[in-house]
């Protein structure tokens, strides 16, 4: 059978390959990716597309427990404050109660205890990058206002709204507590309870009464703020579990879409092996032919 | 005749004859790059021979054609795997360019979307703060740029498909009318009993061309050929060609026209007819996906915020300008309807503090809000689907390549010029020359003996 006499088109087809191979291959090690366009690998392409969804949602939700933890820690720490304030004025209601003091010596209790009450109001309208903590969602206003016409002295001018955050898909966490439950809970409002305290010593009746009622609404205050301790662990555990999220993300990202860089090096120079080849058996081809032999 | 002059005749035939086919491989030889060229080769037999009583005698040799070595069969096969492959060639280069558009998972349209409902889970720990809903406003803008540039690009490539089409009808047009000459001539060279072997080669060659653009298949006929569309549309028949035309439709494309019938749709093979595919299939299916992803997702965001208050207490309104009715043209113009990162409704009670309605505006991820998919599940598919398009047309190339590159082996084979071959026909054929040359000396030397003999 008679020979194609015109071999060239296929040895340049040859050689066409060998550089596309080798310049597919360049592109993977140069970019560390297999998948640079859809076409690549489709699939693995729409998956890369969840995968970022993961990713951005992840580092998005270690972001928000940053936040949120700044605002934990602001109010868990306010909150002993609080109960630190409330067994002072307790051990002060204590010392009222003795019968030996003087009107004046208790007088000078009830003032120190007035002291207390108006660093109580102070604690309770706590501020955390600008917002009022306890305010519910009122957080542009100081949600404690000392007002005589209520019986307290302080009226709660925030709300009962409850914030949530999502730290993870589908896991939301409450981030705040309202004041109104926080301070000025029925049967354990604080401040009503300091400034009972303060009418007692001033009127030298039911001081140990005030001083139960006292300790009654430290009591309550610290049950309440187990919620921000629990808070805290729950961001906390969530972070740890993010971060190991976050490698499994970026594991999963680069068994869809990273470059086998050994396989892609491989390729290379077997692509330069494949037109070296090609490249001597056109230069080979090309010298004789019967001509030559004509003299 | 017999005789020493008969024998001079002999000898002055074979001469000529081996001039002439000298002449034929001094062709070949000039031809072994011609593209399309199909080497030839001299058909000689011996001359009528001439009886004498009861002896008969040859009269030498006669060249009774030069014949080109072609097969029509093969040369219709590589007419039709040069239209499929130039249709899908043309397809792949178009689909490479669109999927540029879809090509990474950390930007563009998916992480546009992405980052949007981040930057509402952003806000969620801090809901009056301005910068954080700067962020959300611009995450919002950027997501509307990149459907309005991905929309944009999307219709400039398919303006120029469109340039492209009447450049190709132009083409298709230049080439028939140049295979109808040739045609012509080829007749006219034919009826004269003359050969018109290189003349067929050129035509081959055009029509060849003209596979790279249309789905055309020749069918023989008495007065040369005749060319047709696979949808029957005539193209040439015999000296005459029918030019195909491009007109503007109403709906803004341009249309192909052949003698006042719309033939756009019917075209099976040719870079045209890729052209076409992309242009009236690809591109605007790719359009209607990324508008309607654009419309729900605006719809779905708008419906959301004017559930929750805006941070100076009042109810929400719209998010982005609200995309046109039944969505035709979303991606391409959608864009944020607010300015002021104060109107994002994050509120669900009016209060500055409250983030509830950031929980509704965040839902929109998981919501379907195109063709019963949520934007990133539609929007991955996209991808998918860009993606699985190219990938095959990719391979459908290499494999039609693979088939040409074989038929134009075989062509090769049969038809091409091997100067080896040449070289050792010079040789055939010089030999004979000098052959004949000292058979015409011979003889001169017997006939001057005869002249002489009566001296």
């Amino acid at each position: 059978m008679r020979v194609n006499p015109n071999p060239m088109p296929d040895l340049l087809a040859a050689l066409n390959q060998a550089k596309l191979e080798s310049q597919q291959a360049s592109i993977e090690i140069a970019s560390g990716r297999s998948v640079n366009e859809p076409s690549d690998n489709p699939t693995a392409a729409a998956l890369l597309v969840e995968n970022n969804d993961q990713a951005t949602f992840n580092s998005g939700y270690l972001q928000s427990l940053n936040s949120v933890q700044g605002q934990f820690s602001t109010a868990d720490s306010t909150l002993s404050s609080v109960v630190t304030a409330l067994q002072r004025a307790i051990s002060l209601g204590v010392e009222g109660a003795n019968g030996t003091l003087s009107d004046s010596d208790r007088g000078a209790v009830a003032t120190e205890l007035q002291g207390i009450q108006s660093q109580l109001v102070s604690l309770a309208n706590t501020s955390y990058q600008g917002r009022y903590v306890f305010a519910g969602t009122t957080t542009n206003t100081p949600p404690f206002v000392v007002d005589n016409t209520v019986a307290s002295g302080v009226r709660y001018a925030g709300n009962s709204g409850v914030n949530q955050v999502s730290i993870g898909s589908g896991y939301k966490l409450a981030v705040n507590l309202p004041g109104s439950q926080l301070f000025s809970a029925a049967g354990n409002d604080v401040f009503l309870a300091i400034n009972t305290l303060i009418q007692a010593l001033q009127t030298n009746t039911g001081i140990d009464t005030a001083v139960s009622g006292v300790g009654a609404a430290s009591s309550y205050l610290s049950a309440q703020r187990v919620f921000y301790g629990n808070a805290l662990n729950q961001s906390q555990s969530q972070t740890t579990y993010l971060n190991t999220a976050k490698l499994q993300i970026s594991q999963q990202e680069n068994t869809l879409g990273g470059a086998d860089l050994a396989a892609a090096a491989t390729n290379v120079s077997q692509a330069a092996i494949d037109t070296q080849a090609t490249l001597a058996a056109i230069s080979k081809l090309s010298q004789n032919n019967l001509f030559d032999y004509l003299k | 005749m017999s005789g020493l002059n008969g024998s001079l005749s002999i000898a002055l035939s074979a001469l000529s004859v081996s001039q002439q086919a000298l002449a034929t491989t001094s062709n070949n030889v000039a031809n072994a790059n011609t593209p399309g060229f199909s080497r030839q080769r001299p058909v000689l037999a011996a001359g009528d021979p001439v009886v004498v009583g009861s002896l008969t005698f040859g009269t030498g040799v006669v060249l009774q054609k030069i014949e080109s070595l072609r097969d029509p069969i093969l040369e219709i096969q590589l007419n039709q795997e040069t239209q499929q492959q130039s249709k899908l060639d043309t397809s792949l280069g178009q689909l490479r360019q669109i999927q540029t558009q879809f090509g990474s998972a950390s930007s563009g349209i998916g992480a546009d979307i992405s980052n949007f409902f981040n930057s509402l889970q952003q806000l969620a720990p801090d809901p009056s703060n301005l910068a954080l809903r700067q962020s959300v406003l611009t995450a919002a803008g950027n997501l509307a740029t990149d459907l309005n540039n991905t929309a944009h690009s999307l219709q400039t490539q398919r303006s120029n498909l469109d340039l492209n089409i009447v450049q190709s009808v132009g083409q298709v047009n230049t080439l028939t009318a140049q295979i109808a000459s040739v045609d012509r001539q080829i007749s006219s060279l034919e009826n004269a009993h003359q050969d018109a072997s290189s003349l067929v080669d050129t035509r081959t060659n055009l029509i060849r061309q003209l596979s790279g653009l249309v789905d055309v298949a020749v069918i023989p006929t008495d007065q040369g050929i005749s060319l047709a569309l696979s949808n029957g549309t005539t193209l040439v028949s015999g000296s005459q060609s029918f030019a195909l035309s491009a007109q503007l439709g109403s709906d803004g494309v341009q249309h192909i026209l052949a003698g006042g019938q719309d033939i756009t749709g019917s075209l099976k093979g040719g870079s045209l007819a890729g052209l076409i595919q992309i242009r009236d299939q690809e591109i605007p299916g790719l359009a209607s996906s990324l508008d309607q992803l654009a419309a729900g997702l605006a719809n779905a965001l708008n419906t959301a915020n004017k559930t929750g208050f805006d941070l100076n207490g009042n109810a929400g309104g719209n998010l982005f300008a609200p995309p046109p009715v039944g969505g035709v043209g979303a991606a391409a113009t959608l864009r944020v309807s607010i300015t002021d990162p104060a109107l994002i409704a994050a509120s669900s009670d009016g209060t500055t503090g409250s983030n509830g309605n950031l929980a509704a505006l965040s839902a929109v991820h998981d919501q379907a809000v195109a063709n019963g998919q949520t934007p990133l599940d539609f929007y991955s598919n996209i991808v998918f689907q860009v993606g699985i398009a190219t990938s095959n047309t990719s391979a459908d190339v290499d494999s039609s390549n693979l088939i040409l590159q074989q038929l134009q082996d075989q062509r090769g084979s049969l038809s091409g010029v091997s100067l080896d071959e040449e070289a050792a026909n010079l040789i055939k054929y010089q030999t004979a020359y000098q052959a004949a040359a000292r058979v015409v000396s011979t003889v001169n030397t017997l006939l001057d003996v005869a002249v002489n003999l009566g001296k």
